[in-house]
């Protein structure tokens, strides 16, 4: 049985997967879903779910492969670059793949749950609210996460409280400063080498430049390097898999805030 | 002398990952005991090694100078793939995954319950008595907020209801996932021994004696089993021998609960 990626509008997880696919020049057919009519929830051919069922990140893409369904963006483009024989989006260097692990958990943990709460309410909670209620009971019932569907509920119920919204702001601007710092030895991307790192990064940052102007404004080296990523031909064949014109103001929900420290 | 210095607590949760993952590549390495419950890993010698002041860290000279690492399951995979040894991470692209997926699942979604439960019940209680002044010093040096505000919680038993039974249905749910894990492959996410296996056993050999009610022999005997067959691999008993407190104690007592 052949493999299948569904995933969602190229910005976010999907961004990663769909870029990382790209570079890797395998050829897996993609199947685009609505994530927010909760396609993620009725996938066909899945024997083995537990991934999908009590994954992490929200709302990001599944690849179906012998009928297990994996999810994690960051842990999907390890696997499509190592099942690509080394695609060269990962440093061969113990040390050089550890800071990229370590870089790739601070986005994921840090920024990904943010900016998701962030680009939801900018552009999604309108819709969100907008799903008639029988038809938003069937939604989230289908949705094996109890967690997950509470952030639906959130969203769907407009409880997000001012305290998370600052939170998340600040893990905005932290981020970019972070990468501010990275970039300031004149390296064109973040681990030096085009990788993952960078992919992830641009995923999560880039639909945050039209939400939080500030966190850009005074950081020049990180403007250019989303510049740069944004014309890297994988980024731009994952863009042109966009079928509405601003994939970037497209999200759906994300990854919870840690509850723990 | 050795080129890997590794600063940990007890070989349990995250301080026991590298531990047991140097021991298993056959690594030597000098061990600095941090003792957690003293608050050692905020004091200005370890902080100048690990500024967020958590553990485990390990540190590596070679031709390079020294190098510092944090976050014990990527210091794993750094250990797996810079020392010769066993490998610990399955050839197969998709078991790679599935290692991958099964290590963050527990370190960013059980891990954390199992924390909450265990600083209430056992961090918090033995911390709490001393001196409320010193306490309230050393909670000023915690680095991170996030966790100033988790040892505050753990000292004055502030944990609420709500979080706690979250917690509580995270780790049900967790181990009950695990068991039908075990129940598809020999270890977790392949069927060979690797970083998960050491990950996932460093937060739950101690469930039969601790939650009995979520694994046993009846309950989960596919979990069990994979417990024992950890628990019999030399590096885990060389390893559980670095413990200072009673928690190694309890190696013995789950291995006559399971034989
Ligand atoms: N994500 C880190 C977490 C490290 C961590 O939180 N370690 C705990 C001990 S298991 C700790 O340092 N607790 C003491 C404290 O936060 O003060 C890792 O996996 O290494």
């Amino acid at each position: 049985m052949g493999a299948v990626l569904y995933h969602g509008e190229p910005n976010g997880a999907s961004l990663t997967v769909l870029a990382a696919l790209a570079e890797s020049g395998l050829d897996i057919p993609c199947r685009p879903i609505a994530l927010l009519a909760g396609a993620r929830h009725s996938l066909p051919g899945i024997a083995e779910p537990i991934a999908l069922d009590l994954g992490i990140e929200g709302e990001g893409p599944v690849l179906v492969a012998g009928g297990e369904a994996m999810t994690e963006s960051v842990f999907l483009a390890q696997y499509l670059d190592e099942l690509a024989g080394g695609c060269g989006l990962q440093p061969d260097d113990a040390y050089a793949h550890w800071e990229m692990l370590m870089w790739c958990r601070q986005i994921t943990e840090r920024l990904s749950p943010a900016a998701a709460l962030l680009g939801n309410l900018a552009s999604s909670q309108a819709a969100i609210a907008a799903i008639p209620a029988d038809d938003f009971a069937a939604l989230t019932a289908a949705i094996v996460s109890d967690d997950l569907r509470a952030r639906w509920q959130a969203l769907h119920d407009g409880t997000i409280d001012a305290a998370q919204v600052a939170d998340s702001e600040a893990k905005v601007d932290q981020t970019a400063q972070r990468c501010e710092d990275k970039l300031a030895d004149g390296r064109d991307f973040l681990m030096g080498d085009f990788s993952i790192a960078d992919l992830v990064t641009y995923s999560w940052l880039a639909g945050m430049e039209p939400i939080r102007p500030a966190a850009f404004a005074e950081r020049p080296r990180t403007r250019a390097w989303l510049a740069r990523v944004a014309v890297r031909p994988c980024i731009l064949a994952a863009m042109a898999m966009a079928s509405t014109p601003e994939p970037l103001k497209t999200w759906a929900p994300g990854p919870e805030i840690n509850r723990w420290g | 002398m050795t080129d890997v210095t590794l600063y940990h607590w007890e070989p349990n949760a995250n301080s026991g990952k590298p531990m047991l993952a140097l021991m298993e590549k056959g690594v030597p390495f000098a061990s600095h005991y941090i003792d957690m419950l003293q608050f050692d890993q905020h004091k200005p010698e370890y902080l100048a090694i690990n500024p967020q002041g958590t553990i485990p860290a390990m540190t590596h000279r070679g031709a390079w100078g020294s190098r510092v690492l944090t976050e014990s399951t990527a210091i794993m995979e750094y250990v797996n793939a810079a020392f010769a040894g066993p490998d610990l991470m399955p050839a197969d692209a998709q078991d790679r995954w599935r290692v991958r997926w099964w290590m963050k699942f527990m370190d960013q979604w059980l891990g954390p319950s199992f924390s909450m439960i265990g600083w209430s019940v056992f961090v918090g209680p033995r911390v709490r008595e001393r001196d409320p002044e010193e306490l309230a010093a050393a909670i000023e040096r915690i680095p991170l907020p996030e966790r100033r505000r988790a040892w505050k919680k753990a000292i004055n038993g502030d944990f609420s209801a709500e979080e706690m039974a979250e917690s509580r249905r995270r780790v049900a749910l967790g181990v009950a996932k695990l068991e039908e894990e075990l129940g598809k492959r020999d270890y977790v996410g392949s069927d060979a021994y690797s970083l998960a296996d050491i990950n996932i056993f460093n937060s739950t050999y101690s469930l039969p004696l601790s939650q009995p009610d979520l694994a046993s022999k009846d309950k989960t005997p596919n979990i069990m089993r994979w417990l024992k067959r950890v628990y019999e691999r030399e590096a885990v008993r060389k390893t559980w021998a670095m413990g200072k407190t009673d928690m190694a104690a309890r190696y013995s007592l789950v291995m006559e609960g399971i034989i």
